[in-house]
This record gives C-alpha cells, structure tokens and sequence, in this order.
C-alpha cells in the first residue's frame, strides 16, 4: 500500500516534470534563443513604430486581421517566391502580443511597406470588392464616416501601420542583410542561410514599380479568356465597359478611362507587369503571359477608334512651341514620360508614346488636370488656341500600332 | 449538473451561430457590413472562445457532477460552490467575454481571444473547480484511482498552468518569443485541456454502458502517461518553417509522430473494450462516445502527419487545418461530451433523454460532420497546390468558395442535430414509472458500475 502510494507520488512529480519539460524545451529556451537572435541580427538602429502606427496594430489585432492574414513569411520556397524574405526574430520585436496567425485566407501581410497607395487602402477597407472583385475579405465600413475618402483616424491609423509592415527590413538595406548574416553566424544552417538569398524583401506581384522590364507578350490573346479576366479583375476599378467608373470612385488619380485611350502593345505589357507606381493600378506579375495577352486584347476591344482629323501645320507648330516650353520637363521631348523634372514627381507623367488619349480626354485633362498626379490644370496658362493646339500635338507622339 | 448541462447546450447554439456567420460572410462578405460587431474577425473569435467555454466547458463540468461522485463514492465538496462555479463561468466568463470581443476588447491570440480581464475570471473559476471536485479524489485515496479520474486530474491540474502561460506570456514577450509559447497554449488548449477531459468521459461510459471493464488498465495507463508526456511536447508544430529554432521544432514534430501512435494505443484500447458487447446499438451515449472516439483516432493521425514537414509545407494556412480542427472540436470532443451528458442525463432521475430524438441527433450530427470535414480538407487540399503553384492568390479563395458553401450547408444537419438532442435531453420521459423506465434502458445502480471503473487489482 505504502509502495502504491509512493508511486502516485511519484507519478505525479514525474507528471509536473513532464509539464515544466515541454515549458522549457519549446517555450523559456526558444525565447532565449530568439531573443539573442533578436539582438543580433537587427540593424544598427532599426526604425520602430510612430503612435499612430501603435493605435493601428491595435485596431489590426481587434479586428482578428490576423485570422485571415499571417504576418510570418515562412522559410519555405513558395513563401518567398510569393511574399519575398522570410520573417526574421527581431522584426517582430515591437510585437505584443505575435500577429504571427495560422491561417491565410488572404494573403500574408509582413511585406506590405510601399505595396499599396493609401488611397487603395482606404477603398480596399471600405469595400474590398470595390478594388478586387472577387475578394472575400470583410469591409471595415465603421472605420469610415460613410465614405471611402472619409478615413477616420482609426482607418488612417490601421492604414499606417499597414504600410509599416516590412519597413524597418526595407530600409535597413543590403547593410541591413549583411549584419544579420553575420549576427547569425550559422554559415552551415540550411534555413537561415536560404532566407539571406532571397533576391528581394518584397516580392508582392502585386505591387507596382516605376521600372521594369517588358516582357513580349503572345500575339493573338483569347479574346473570350481576356474578357472574363478583365470583368473579374480589371472591371471593379475600369468599369464593366472601360470608362473608368468602376466601383472605386475614391480613388486619387481616377482609374483610366480606357476607352478614350489607345495603348501600344509595349505599354500594356510594361504596365501589366509593372503596374502604374504611384496610383492605385497594381502589377499583375503573377499572371501568365498568354493570360496578359488576352487582357489586352479585351482592352484593344473597350478603345473607342476616332476619324483622325487632319491638322493645320502651323497647329502643329504652334502645339509643338507650347509644349517644348510647358510639358517637355515632365513629359519629355519626345513624349516618353521621361523629361528632367520626372525624378521629383510622385507619379511618372503619361507616356505618350505608348499612351495616346482621345483628343476630346487630351482637352479634358489640360482643362480639368489629374486630381492626385502632378499634372495641372492649364486654362490659366495657355490660352483656348495654344490648348487645343498642344492637345493635338501631344497624340502625335504614339508609336503603338497606328488605327 | 442539469444547469451546466442546458447552459453548455444554449451556449452551443450561440457558438455555432457566430461560427455560421463567419462561414457565410466568406461566401457573402458584405453580410452585415458596417456593423462593427457583425464584423468576421469579432465572430470568428467569439465561435471559438464559445465553444471552448460555453459549450466544452459547460459540458465538461455537467459530467464531472455525475461521474466524481460515482468514481470516488464521494459527493462533490458543496453545492453552494457549485453555483457560484456555474454563475462565475456563465455570467463572468463566457457572456461578458463574448460581449467584449463583439465590443472590440480582445487579444489577437489563438484559444485565447477573451481579453485578459475575462482571463483573470477563467483562472479564478479554474481554480474554484479545482476546489469543487478534486478533494474528492484526494480524500478517497489515490490508491485505486480509474483512469478516468487521472485525466480529470490531469485535465484540471495542468489547465491552470497552461492557460496563463498562452494568456499571458506573449503580452509580455514579443513577436516570435511570445509565439513559441502562444504554440504551447494552442497545442495545450486542445491537448492538456479538452482531449483528458473528453476522454475521461470517453473511459467512464465505455465501461458503464457496455456493462464490462475496460480490455486493459495498463494500456490505459500507458496510453494516459504518453499523452501526458507527448502533449505538451507538440506545440511548436503549429510554427514549423518559422524562425523558431530548428532543434525545437523537430522536437516538437517527433512528438506529434509518437503521440499519433499512442493515440493508436489508446483508441485501440477503447474500441476493443467495445467489442462484440452488444450495447452500441442499443445505448446512444455510447453510440456518440465510439464515434466520439473513432474521430480521436483519425483527427490524431491526421495530426501527426500534418506536423511532418513536407505535409506541413503545402497545407500549413489551409482550410485543410480548418478541416481538422472541426474534425477535434466537433467530431471528438463534441462526441464525447455529447454522449457525456446524455450517459449522465439518463441517470438523473428526474431528468432521462427522449431515445427518439437522441437517434435523431446523432445521425444528423454524423452526417453534419461528415459533410463538413472532408469538404474543408478539399479545400485546404486546393489552397495547398495553388499556393504552390505561384497562380494569383485568389485563385485560392475562388476555388474554396464551392467548400466553403457545402460548410455552411452542412450547418443545417449540425443545427437539425443539435436541436433535436435539446429536444431529446428536455423531452425524455419523467416523473412516474421510474422503474418502469429504469428497465427498460438498462440502468443500474451506481454501486455496479464502480467496480467496473476501478484499477484492476
Ligand atoms: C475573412 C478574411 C479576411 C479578413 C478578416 C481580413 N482580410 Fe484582408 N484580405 C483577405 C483576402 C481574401 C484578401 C485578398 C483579396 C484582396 O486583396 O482583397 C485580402 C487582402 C488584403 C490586403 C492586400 C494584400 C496584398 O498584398 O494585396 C490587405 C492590405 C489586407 N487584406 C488588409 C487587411 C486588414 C488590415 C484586415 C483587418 C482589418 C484584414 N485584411 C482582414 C481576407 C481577409
Ligand atoms: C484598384 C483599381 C484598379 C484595378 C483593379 C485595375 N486598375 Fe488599371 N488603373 C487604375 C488606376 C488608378 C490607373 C492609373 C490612372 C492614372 O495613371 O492616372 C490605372 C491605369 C491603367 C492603365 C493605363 C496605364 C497607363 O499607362 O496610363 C491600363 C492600361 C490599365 N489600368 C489596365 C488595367 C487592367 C488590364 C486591369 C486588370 C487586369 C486593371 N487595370 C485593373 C486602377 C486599377
Ligand atoms: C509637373 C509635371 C507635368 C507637366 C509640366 C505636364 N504634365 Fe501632363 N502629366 C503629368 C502627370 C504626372 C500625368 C499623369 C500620369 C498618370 O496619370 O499616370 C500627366 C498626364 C498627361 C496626359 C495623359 C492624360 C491621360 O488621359 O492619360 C496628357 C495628355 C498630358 N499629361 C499632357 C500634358 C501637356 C500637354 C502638358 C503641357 C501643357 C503637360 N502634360 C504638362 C505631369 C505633367
């Protein structure tokens, strides 16, 4: 009996061990570990979060954002094609508690930095499927007073912070890389040593990019294809025949009108796989190239062609003046979105070679300018001749193929 | 007993009902839309804090009423603390802890959502718990202690050192510190809470209703040691890729393997006590606890596989873990606690089941399930090759969208089923012909079926 006894004694000691066991092995060694790894492998002074970043996590944890969207990239190979470097310690070292999640509806989050415009944000919150069709993911109305261009600052807060995800890894740079490799120092660790050549920190397809390649894109799109993906993907924004009056209105510059615009074979790719830096339009980098030919052939569909009328010289002349001495810095001589003050400018101004607008959305927009782009309104400037002249003259520029 | 038992079923509804609408804003996101707490993130933890809390719990505590007093030959330590226990857990756990959620105060950690106010509730409740029924065993002597009586131990014990860890610990430690440790609690939530807890019911009515003890107390014994020993040691496979260190998280996956095989030990020691004794198509609580039991089996192969890497690597993220999680919660734990108290229910005198709704019940239960499971493993298995394959991420979420509509069907037979188990534990003969009723559902009295819960000596 006294033996019994001892054992259930023992048996639960043994139990309590088991318990403190799996504490320490998984849980108080691991911190450790984690935390030196922290320390070690941070950059020199890594960029923390602004209040209102704070007040946005806490409105991100609140919503259970993290229940749908990791912020975790994992070492794996799909991870970091999709997402881009792996989630190291000390880039969550601001977080209490982990967002870390176990589920991804959406897409993971820890690579957000510069991935989208805020005026994207702010639709995208609203309403998501003013900006993406065909998402699921929950509209945040009560952080609105009624409109997606009403942020409160709760939106701008959670917005913030949102663009904050990745930031401090971005900035810390190659330096940044090189320290936590040394920091590391695990030269023979297959998954640390895997995440420190990633090419990139970001790699979203999603997120535009002022330069980039053109990739060829197939001649002939599926035009039946073309038109299913734009009415699922391109339509929410454009509108569901191109003019630009989709569900997102809030947005800042507007969706192109593209049916008053003729786009070249070469811009269309550019602007597929770079998306338009800057503005709401996303890259589309993940689609396959038979896929982008066929958007594209859905949107040769949407231009409405005009009789080109034929142009005075001394239109043209007078065209060609007024913009050699008012849009040629931004524009370029030659209209390819290239002149010495682009640098500067938030937004890349059109490129008219491979963008060329009606006449009537030429005039419309030296009226009216582009509301959030640098392109200004120009009645002021430029009397109703010198305007129409130039409106013109800028069509001239296009080198898509002619209709 | 009756009150924890009808509570556990009200809040069931709730929870369900916060876990069907989350399910349907995935098919019909604009489903309640500016309404802050119609939100899905608010739902989505309020289905899960609910059926932990209102309904498991609930559950749990209904039958640790009717089995502690049968295990130990001795009566609950009072019933005063019963009703505070009963009023604490309600009315200042789990409905406050679901308002506050809705009201947007919550903690963004897995099984841990309720904020921490409501934790400082959950522990003190805990412990009170731990007052009302462990004494019992203690003044008893450990000597022939069932093995139902080690995971009611086990179960309660280890909770209270579990859930503050995952409470509170990644409060206090950032990132991915406070990460390892939130991976203990979402593994210990499940394994050192609900799976001892659920198989103690598990032990006791196998041997009550089948009327035989159970085919072998050691392997029991084993089989509760093993798990004991193995549980707490998964936890870390919930972060496998992570920058967890590696050491711990191979750890971690050789313990989900070894404890699939004990898991193996154990059920097949449960089904073989079953087997050939005739009972299971006569007794329905025994008929939801085999079931109950069957799920365990699989949800723990399903389990072990899916913490080795390169299962892990394609369906980590995926509905296919969904898929499992429902396959634990409602087709293990539910079962068991299902049958629990119906087991329990028959044996208050004055309470007894409605046979015809109870059949009712189960099979619409299997069927929701059944429905439900594999559909969200399909979808996982979808979301698992698209990921993959690098085609744009709503690919994913469009080819989810057929499963997740048969999910939100599959409510209605879980609805229909749970329904009519209300209907069954409200509806069942009373009152006069006791005896009558005794005869015919086989009852016996407590003092016949003790010797059959105890160690074989
Ligand atoms: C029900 C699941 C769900 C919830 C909850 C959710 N999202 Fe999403 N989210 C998605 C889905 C699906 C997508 C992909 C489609 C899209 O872009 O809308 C997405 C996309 C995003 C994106 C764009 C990602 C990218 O790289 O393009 C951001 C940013 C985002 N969500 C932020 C949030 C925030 C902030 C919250 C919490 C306030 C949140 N999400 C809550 C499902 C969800
Ligand atoms: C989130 C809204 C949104 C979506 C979705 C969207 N666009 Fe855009 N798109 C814009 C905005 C904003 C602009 C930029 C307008 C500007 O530059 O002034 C734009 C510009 C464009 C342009 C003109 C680029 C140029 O060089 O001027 C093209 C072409 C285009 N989008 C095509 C598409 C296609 C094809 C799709 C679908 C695959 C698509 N867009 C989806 C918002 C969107
Ligand atoms: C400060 C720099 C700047 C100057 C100066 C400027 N633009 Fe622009 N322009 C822009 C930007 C930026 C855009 C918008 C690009 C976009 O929306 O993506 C733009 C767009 C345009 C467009 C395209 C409209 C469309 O529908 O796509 C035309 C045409 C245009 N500008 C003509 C002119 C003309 C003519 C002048 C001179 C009278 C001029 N711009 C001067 C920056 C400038």
């Amino acid at each position: 009996m006294r033996a019994l006894r001892m054992s259930y004694i023992v048996a639960s000691v043994a139990g309590v061990l088991f318990f403190v066991l799996s504490v320490t092995l998984l849980g108080v060694w691991p911190a450790r570990v984690l935390q030196e790894q922290s320390r070690n492998m941070a950059p020199e002074n890594p960029l923390g979060l602004t209040r209102s970043e704070m007040r946005g996590r806490a409105i991100y944890a609140r919503e259970g954002c993290a229940y749908c969207h990791t912020q975790q990239v994992r070492f794996t190979e799909a991870d970091m094609k999709r997402f881009g470097a792996p989630t190291l310690a000390w880039e969550t070292r601001l977080d209490y508690p982990h967002l870390w999640g176990t589920r991804r509806i959406g897409p993971d989050l820890s690579r957000q930095y510069q991935t989208h415009p805020a005026d994207w944000h702010f639709a995208h919150l609203y309403s998501p499927r003013s900006v993406v069709a065909d998402s699921v993911m929950p509209t945040y109305r009560a952080l609105f007073n009624g409109a997606p261009d009403q942020p409160t600052q709760e939106a701008r807060d959670l917005v913030s912070y949102l663009d904050s995800l990745g930031r401090a890894r971005e900035l810390a740079g190659p330096e940044g890389e090189a320290r936590a490799r040394k920091g590391c120092n695990c030269p023979d660790d297959e998954m640390p040593q895997m995440a420190f050549h990633s090419a990139v920190i970001n790699a979203n397809a999603g997120k535009a990019r002022r330069e980039g390649p053109t990739p060829a894109l197939p001649g002939n799109g599926d035009i039946v294809r073309g038109r299913e993906l734009y009415q699922h993907n391109c339509a929410s924004c454009h509108g569901p025949r191109g003019h630009g009056d989709g569900a997102a209105g809030s947005l800042r510059p507007l969706p192109a009108d593209l049916s008053e615009h003729q786009y070249s074979p070469a811009r269309l790719s550019f602007v597929l796989e770079n998306g338009v830096a800057g503005t709401a339009m996303p890259a589309w980098r993940d689609w396959s190239l038979d896929d982008r030919a066929a958007v594209a052939a859905a949107l040769r569909e949407l231009s409405v062609g005009q009789p080109e009328p034929g142009i005075p010289p001394a239109t043209l002349e007078l065209g060609a003046r007024v913009y050699r001495d008012n849009c040629a810095q931004c524009h370029g001589m030659n209209g390819g979105g290239d002149g010495s003050a682009v640098p500067e400018l938030r937004i890349v101004p059109a490129n008219l070679q491979g963008v060329r607008p009606t006449l009537a959305q030429s005039i419309r927009v030296l009226r009216n300018g582009i509301e959030g782009t640098q392109m200004a309104v120009w009645t002021g400037r430029l009397s109703e001749a010198e305007l129409s002249a130039v409106a013109y003259y800028v069509r001239g520029f296009y080198q898509g193929e002619p209709r | 007993m009756y009150a924890h038992g009808l509570a556990a079923v009200l809040m069931l509804f709730v929870s369900m009902t916060f876990g069907l609408l989350a399910g349907t804003q995935l098919l019909l996101p604009d489903l309640g839309a500016g309404v802050s707490w119609m939100t899905w993130g608010r739902l989505r933890y309020d289905h899960t804090q609910g059926i932990l809390f209102g309904w498991l719990t609930n559950a749990f505590l209904a039958f640790l009423y009717h089995a502690v007093p049968v295990l130990t030959g001795r009566p609950v330590l009072s019933a005063r603390l019963g009703q505070w226990l009963f009023g604490l857990w309600n009315f200042a756990v789990v409905i406050p802890g679901w308002l506050l959620v809705l009201a947007g105060f919550s903690q963004p950690l897995e099984w841990a959502e309720f904020p921490l106010v409501t934790d400082a509730f959950v522990i003190l409740a805990l412990l009170l718990a731990a007052i009302q029924f462990l004494p019992a065993f203690f003044t008893k002597g450990l000597e022939d202690l069932y093995v139902s009586s080690w995971y009611v131990l086990g179960g309660l014990i280890f909770t209270l050192f579990a859930y503050p860890m995952g409470n509170l610990v990644p409060e206090f430690l950032p990132g991915a510190q406070g990460a390892a440790f939130s991976g203990l609690w979402i593994h210990d939530a499940v394994g050192l809470y609900v799976t001892p807890l659920a198989l103690a019911i598990i032990y006791y009515v196998i041997p009550a209703a089948s009327r035989r003890p159970i085919y072998s107390h050691f392997l029991s014994m084993l089989g509760f040691w093993l798990l004991f020993f193995l549980y707490p040691l998964n936890g870390t496979h919930h972060y496998v890729y992570s920058v967890i260190p590696m050491s711990a998280q191979i750890g971690a996956i050789t313990a989900s393997a070894l404890l699939g095989l004990d898991v193996i030990l154990v059920v097949t020691n449960l089904l073989l006590s079953l087997r050939g004794s005739g009972y299971l198509a006569r007794d329905i609580p025994l008929r939801f606890v085999a079931t109950g039991t069957v799920f365990y089996l699989l949800v723990s192969i399903q389990g072990s596989l899916q913490a080795q890497m390169a299962i892990n690597r394609a369906v980590h993220f995926s509905d296919w873990v969904i898929g499992h999680s429902h396959l634990a919660m409602l087709g293990f734990a539910t079962f068991a606690a299902a049958g629990g108290i119906a087991h329990a229910w028959q044996r208050i005198p004055w309470a007894r089941y409605n046979r015809r709704a109870m059949t009712w019940s189960y099979w619409l239960l299997v069927t929701g399930v059944l429905l439900m499971v594999p559909h969200l493993t399909l979808a996982g298995l979808a979301e698992a090759r698209l990921w993959q394959s690098g085609a744009p991420w709503l690919e994913s979420v469009r080819a989810a969208q057929l499963h997740w509509l048969v999910r939100v069907l599959s409510a209605i037979p879980l609805f229909a089923g749970f329904i009519a188990f209300l209907i069954g534990l409200v509806t069942g003969p009373r009152g006069a012909g006791l005896a009558e009723i005794e005869t015919a559902i086989g009852l016996e009295p407590v003092e016949h079926v003790s010797p059959r819960l105890a160690e074989a000596s």
